[in-house]
């Protein structure tokens, strides 16, 4: 008897077990169904991000400007890697499950359309919380699909060519010669300062093309076209100027060649290098280095040798997203009030951890008009948020990465000596294989 | 009287018995029950879904497709060579290192054994990340490693570990030689202690000198362990992913990345297809068992 009680015990405990799986399944269903009901009193959101000092800082000061008017509202923000970011949010969306999500979530813009595409029910339209003609074009793209807009846009990634003007003097320049100048002058200027001073003109990752993607971004192409997932690459008049300028940047000896970020990060603080083209989140790493106060400038990052290409690309940032679930419209209620319409809250974000958002009337704050000692007293904020608005929108289509690994390839094989055409033809070729 | 008893006794006897039978089914049930959820259901479901394609949840049956797309896939084709590569260099290597070692730390006459042993298995009791992260630091283009190399006039320029195809390479395998070569010794020496020194004490008053002794009776002796941890060590190797992932990123290009790295990027890196992705980890089921299939013939022959 006793044997038998304890078979069926464990059997059904092992039935429950079972069961459990299909139990999340109806408490999902059944809390989508009464999100009408409670999403308007729902106090706490969730939000994953990364980023510590940056990301997580923003959110804390758009929470406690919501509070005064909300006071019981709160944000649970959970700290991840971007990578950790990544995957728990591909896991969660995949395995359909919505229980677990978090209401806001970050992410980068270059994986911004891919999410998107892959799971299109999840995510809660934002379009009509915010007015998105004040943000700069290229930055909603990058969230919207089919004319619905799923992103409040937070940082920019506006790039700048941080310049070392003491070493620039040193050679009989100055930061103005370094304005509107195309690669091609911008290799030039590097070559003659790198004879004079001795010192690397800048320094980059073989396997890191960020820089490819600010000199297409700034000719308004990528390595995608229009529908995102047919590549453009062995006809893609300016990668393949890329290409030959990177070369020409790695074989004249200008370019230091470092591995990982740290480096790179070395790299410059040590004095090392005289440029740094790159995106202005780097700033809080140049300015590290105090005793160089004074030192740096920034001038527009170079222009391509092609028609339509300007002096203002973009590198990186990331938009603000909310899940489709409880607590959506609270959610996208809290960031419209927040990072999509206030002004103030933007001076603040300038002025606390130098984060440039992409809204456009935040820039005739007073925030924006502070000089800055460290880069001998120029406006940089002005001047970033102005290149801001010059940025061409791109569609960053849903294999940016994907087709990076590729071209990293391409890349190495180029710089060992292979006829650029036929990299670029072959890299074109696994792209579309890879369809 | 005896009958009825005898009777009570045998009803009795089949009662616990069949409680002994329900018993060890339970038993046996709860864990098959476990593994076909855990394991089998996953595995048969993971191959579904590597006849389906797309992004994220919005997959299409296709077929073999994903299959046949394995064959075109430069990338694939690139990372399976690199695993390869890392398996045929690595292995021997590590299996030749590790024998060396365990005869070496078996010596009778040697003093601190311990110390030694614990020596050259603590690399494998180490956090993964944190000796990349370290490994990174040494290998680095002004890094110890170099520095050393320089010094001694090895090398008159700093090797790029990070930033070469082919030193990349050597790094991997240098990392996982250094942290798997005390694990597999552990094997060699449990069996080292397992042979009869009656075997090593008549070999001597043959006249065998130390290099017959190791050659005749040591390797023959471990032959068995030898083909468990050469195969055990072409799965491990088959499915590495830890150490090109945080030493060199796959890189430079796709240099170093393994399999199970594509397989990670596929699903987490780009647009994630878990199909296409599945089917990539298919293929690695199909090259263990036929490695295996190898390993064992060629233990076994000799035999």
């Amino acid at each position: 008897m006793f044997s038998k009680k304890h078979l069926f015990l464990s059997a059904s405990a092992v039935l429950l077990l079972a069961a459990c799986g299909n139990g999340d399944d109806e408490t999902g269903d059944t809390g989508e169904e009464t999100t009408e009901e409670t999403s308007g009193d729902m106090n706490e959101l969730t939000v994953w991000t990364w980023d510590p000092n940056f990301n997580v800082k923003a959110l804390e000061m758009a929470e406690e400007r919501y509070q005064e008017e909300n006071p019981d509202f709160s944000l649970n923000i959970i700290e991840n890697a971007q990578e950790d970011v990544v995957q728990k949010l591909n896991t969660s969306l995949s395995s359909g499950v919505d229980t677990g999500l978090p209401q806001i979530v970050f992410i980068e813009d270059y994986r911004a359309p891919s999410f998107l595409n892959s799971y299109d029910e999840a995510f809660y339209p934002l379009g009509d919380y915010y007015n998105t003609d004040e943000f700069a074009d290229y930055k909603v793209a990058a969230g919207s699909v089919d004319d619905n807009v799923y992103n409040i846009p937070f940082d920019t990634g506006v790039t700048g060519l941080y310049v070392r003007t003491d070493y620039l003097e040193d050679a009989g320049y100055s930061l103005e010669d370094l304005e509107d100048i195309t690669w091609d002058e911008y290799i030039e200027i590097g070559k003659d300062v790198y004879d004079q001073t001795g010192i690397k003109w800048l320094t980059n990752d073989h396997g890191d093309l960020g820089i490819m993607r600010v000199m297409l971004q700034s000719s308004g192409v990528w390595w995608t076209e229009e529908d995102g997932t047919t590549p453009y690459i062995a006809d893609n008049m300016a990668l393949k100027e890329a290409f030959e300028d990177y070369k020409e940047m790695n074989d004249s000896g200008i370019m230091n060649v470092h591995n990982e970020w740290d480096q790179f990060i070395q790299t410059f603080n040590n004095g090392d290098v005289v440029t740094v083209p790159t995106g202005n989140w780097i700033s809080a790493s140049i300015m590290q280095a105090e005793d160089q106060s004074g030192k740096w400038g920034i001038a527009p990052i170079p222009r391509q040798n092609i028609e339509g290409s300007v002096n203002a690309s973009n590198l990186g940032g990331s938009s603000i997203y909310v899940l489709q679930g409880e607590g959506q419209e609270a959610a996208a209620e809290f960031l419209a009030a927040t990072f999509g319409s206030d002004v103030d809250f933007y001076q603040d974000l300038v002025t606390e951890i130098n984060a440039l958002g992409a809204y456009e009337p935040a820039t005739e704050g007073e925030a924006y008009e502070q000089e800055s000692e460290f880069y001998g007293g120029q406006q940089i904020f002005q001047d970033l948020a102005e290149w801001t608005q010059e940025i061409p929108e791109v569609d960053f289509g849903q294999r940016t990465y994907e087709i990076q690994d590729i071209l990293a390839v391409a890349l190495q094989e180029y710089l060992n000596g292979a006829d650029l055409d036929e990299v670029l033809q072959n890299a074109q070729e696994q792209a579309e294989s890879n369809m | 009287m005896s009958d009825k008893k005898k009777k009570v006794k045998k009803k009795k006897m089949g009662k616990l018995q069949r409680n002994r039978v329900w018993m060890s089914w339970t038993f046996v049930l709860i864990p098959t029950l476990f593994i076909i959820t855990f394991y089998f259901y996953p595995m048969i479901q993971a191959f579904w879904i590597s006849l389906h394609t797309g992004t994220g949840v919005n997959l299409d049956f296709t077929g073999l497709d994903n299959y046949r797309r394995l064959f075109n896939d430069q990338a694939f084709i690139t990372a399976v060579k690199n695993t390869f590569i890392f398996f045929i260099f690595q292995i021997p290597l590590m299996i030749i290192l590790a024998l060396f070692f365990s005869v070496l730390l078996n010596q009778k006459t040697l003093h601190f054994k311990g110390v030694f042993r614990t020596l050259v298995f603590l690399p494998a009791i180490t956090s993964l990340v944190a000796y990349s992260l370290i490994f990174r630091y040494l290998f680095s283009n002004d890094g110890v490693v170099n520095q050393i190399l320089m010094f001694f006039n090895f090398i008159d320029d700093p090797i790029f570990w990070l930033g070469d195809p082919f030193w990349a390479k050597v790094l991997i395998i240098i990392a996982i030689t250094w942290r798997w070569t005390g694990y597999n010794m552990i094997f060699y020496l449990s069996a080292l202690q397992n042979i009869d020194p009656g075997i090593y004490e008549a070999a001597r008053i043959d006249g065998a000198s130390a290099v017959q002794q190791f050659f005749k009776i040591t390797i023959p002796m471990l032959r068995p362990v030898i083909l468990f941890t050469s195969i055990t060590s072409t799965i491990g190797t088959l499915q590495l992913f830890d150490e090109p992932m945080n030493l060199t990123g796959g890189g430079p290009g796709n240099a170093t990345t393994t399999i199970s790295q594509y397989i990670y990027n596929l699903s987490f890196e780009y647009t994630p297809n878990f199909g296409y992705a599945s089917a990539v980890s298919y293929s690695i089921v199909v090259f263990v068992l036929i490695l295996s299939a190898i390993q064992f013939r060629v233990g076994r022959e000799r035999k």
